[in-house]
């Protein structure tokens, strides 16, 4: 069975321009932070933002220029003391925090190959792209279980 | 003490060292480096014989590895996005250090060739581990410290580049001094070495790629990476090519062939940080302490001639591509630290060159140590003076 079939439609993403502020309002009365698609204007996946990326922006720079650089020391911060102004909610956008890097699957590929890629690279969920790489839903592996179980007849 | 305990103990104490001198804002490798020097035989004598003798063994892994991580910067994406001042910045500075600290050596301290182009070389490198630990810590934020993180994260690219082909020629002409056809043979000698890493690290990259299709857990990938890294470090000095440039190139033509290339490099990031604590330990403990009242001048030198050849090519670098003033007249001052690169090519040369290995890798790590401890200090002097941070 194709990805794209069992995959969610119904997709929150942001631009590259989207402010934390504005991010942080979206999701404020979830309970867990979703992997989140940055897409272009043409729908194109720019990168992904994850939690990890939020804690990332409670640092000065974007360690993305950093991720090359061997001996470097892992940042010990302590979010809860960190001083930082309120204007950063404005002045942090998604293009300073997303990663550049992420992992993406096809919408023709099979579920087995995005279980394999989720299982791969420890991920519980994917943006879905079309051959153009302009997004076109997520998977997460509970879409994979739930397919599985309906396979198997557990679920109708 | 037996190897393991050896073992058990650098590590356990190399981990308290860096959690002490991090209170005073030093970074861990200048706490495993100085441990090395404590606990090495020179003083206490407390690293067992075994340990010191796989030395070369753990030098070679911890090359390779960084190495194939340099590798990443070359990839299309990373390139484009470098900007202008960073790109002319770095090469500027890496050759203002190499080619002044060369000439010194050579022409004022005459000293044979290759051993300056060897000192050159290492001077180039520059190691970001306290520029960052400054800018962390006062919070630096600006166009300066935006172009001197980007020199400080590719400059080690560029001295791995600068000391492999300054490797290739001082070896052609360590080997062929009274030979007729010398020049010819160092010239062949040197291009064989690199074109033959560079082969090496291309097919090491596709053997990758392949069997990378067959992996199905992060295990399995975490055991392939290292694999085929170790391979390409075994064959590249089996057959006598630079170990540096064909890790490099595997990571080279590795992010630009895999779409998911990154997850190779974050793998072995899951076990590296014991094995470089290892590195640095080992490096301190190698430094022999009877040699280091005899390098006086040269370390001099080599400590001015390196500062000066950074801050003279930065600044031309600058100039070239029309960067701030304020870039143009401090960022040689965020330059300074020498560390993990300067000491493994340090190392290379102790193992390629014995009669002059020892004195070569005194001098780097008693230099390192004495970069270590003020280039912090003139860090936070050119974040100061450029406006990125008020103290």
């Amino acid at each position: 069975m194709p990805v794209k079939e069992v995959m969610s439609k119904d997709v929150i993403f942001v631009r590259r321009s989207t402010k934390l502020r504005e991010l942080l309002d979206i999701f404020k009365s979830f309970h867990i932070f979703p992997l989140v698609p940055v897409i272009e204007e043409n729908r194109r996946l720019a990168g992904v933002v994850s939690f990890r990326n939020l804690i990332d922006a409670f640092q000065s720079y974007h360690p993305d220029v950093l991720k090359l650089v061997p001996f470097l020391d892992e940042e010990e911060q302590n979010i809860f003391k960190i001083e930082i102004s309120e204007d950063m909610g404005d002045l942090v956008v998604m293009e300073d925090i997303m990663d550049h890097e992420y992992i993406s699957i096809m919408g023709d590929a099979s579920l087995e190959e995005a279980y394999n890629l989720m299982k791969l690279y420890l991920k519980e969920e994917l943006p879905v792209v079309d051959r153009a790489g302009g997004l076109i839903g997520r998977i997460g592996i509970f879409d994979i279980l739930n397919a599985a179980f309906r396979k198997k007849g557990i679920i109708k | 003490m037996n190897t393991i305990l050896g073992l058990g103990f650098i590590l356990f104490t190399g981990l308290l060292s860096a959690k002490l001198i991090k209170r005073i804002n030093f970074p861990a490798v200048t706490a495993y480096l100085l441990l090395g020097i404590v606990i090495g035989p020179s003083l206490l004598g407390l690293v067992p014989g075994d340990i010191l003798a796989g030395s070369g063994l753990v030098s070679n892994i911890v090359l390779g590895i960084i190495a194939f991580g340099i590798g990443q910067n070359f990839s299309r994406h990373h390139l484009r996005r470098i900007g202008r001042s960073v790109l002319w910045i770095s090469v500027l500075e890496a050759c203002g250090a190499w080619i002044l600290v060369t000439s010194i050596f050579y022409f004022l301290l005459r000293q044979p060739f290759y051993l300056s182009l060897i000192f050159g070389s290492i001077a180039s490198a520059t190691a970001p581990a306290a520029t960052v630990m400054v800018i962390r810590e006062y919070r630096a934020k600006g166009n300066f410290t935006d172009t001197l993180l980007g020199v400080v994260a590719i400059d080690d690219a560029w001295c791995l580049i600068i000391f492999a082909i300054s490797l290739a020629i001082s070896r052609a002409i360590y080997a062929h001094m009274v030979d007729p056809y010398f020049l010819a043979k160092v010239f062949l000698n040197s291009i064989l070495s690199i074109s033959g890493a560079f082969v090496l690290g291309a097919l090491s990259a596709l053997l990758l790629s392949i069997f990378y299709r067959f992996m199905r857990t992060p295990t399995d990938l975490l055991i392939l990476t290292m694999g085929v890294v170790f391979l390409n470090i075994g064959v590249a000095l089996w057959l006598h090519l630079s170990v540096l440039l064909s890790s490099m190139f595997l990571g080279t033509v590795l992010v630009n062939i895999n779409r998911y290339s990154f997850k190779f490099f974050d793998s072995l990031k899951m076990i590296d940080s014991p094995l470089f604590l290892l590195f640095f330990v080992l490096a301190g403990a190698n430094l022999e302490m009877k040699i280091l009242g005899g390098i006086g001048i040269l370390g001099i030198f080599y400590l001015i001639f390196r500062v000066a050849g950074k801050m003279l090519g930065a600044n031309l670098g600058a100039r070239i591509a029309s960067a701030p003033i304020a870039v143009r007249r401090y960022l040689g001052y965020g330059l300074i630290p020498q560390a993990g690169v300067a000491l493994g090519c340090a190392l290379i040369a102790k193992s390629d060159f014995p009669e002059v290995g020892n004195m070569v890798f005194t001098t780097i790590v008693a230099t390192t140590v004495a970069y270590e401890l003020i280039g912090p200090l003139f860090t936070k002097y050119a974040l100061r003076k450029a406006g990125d941070i008020i103290v």
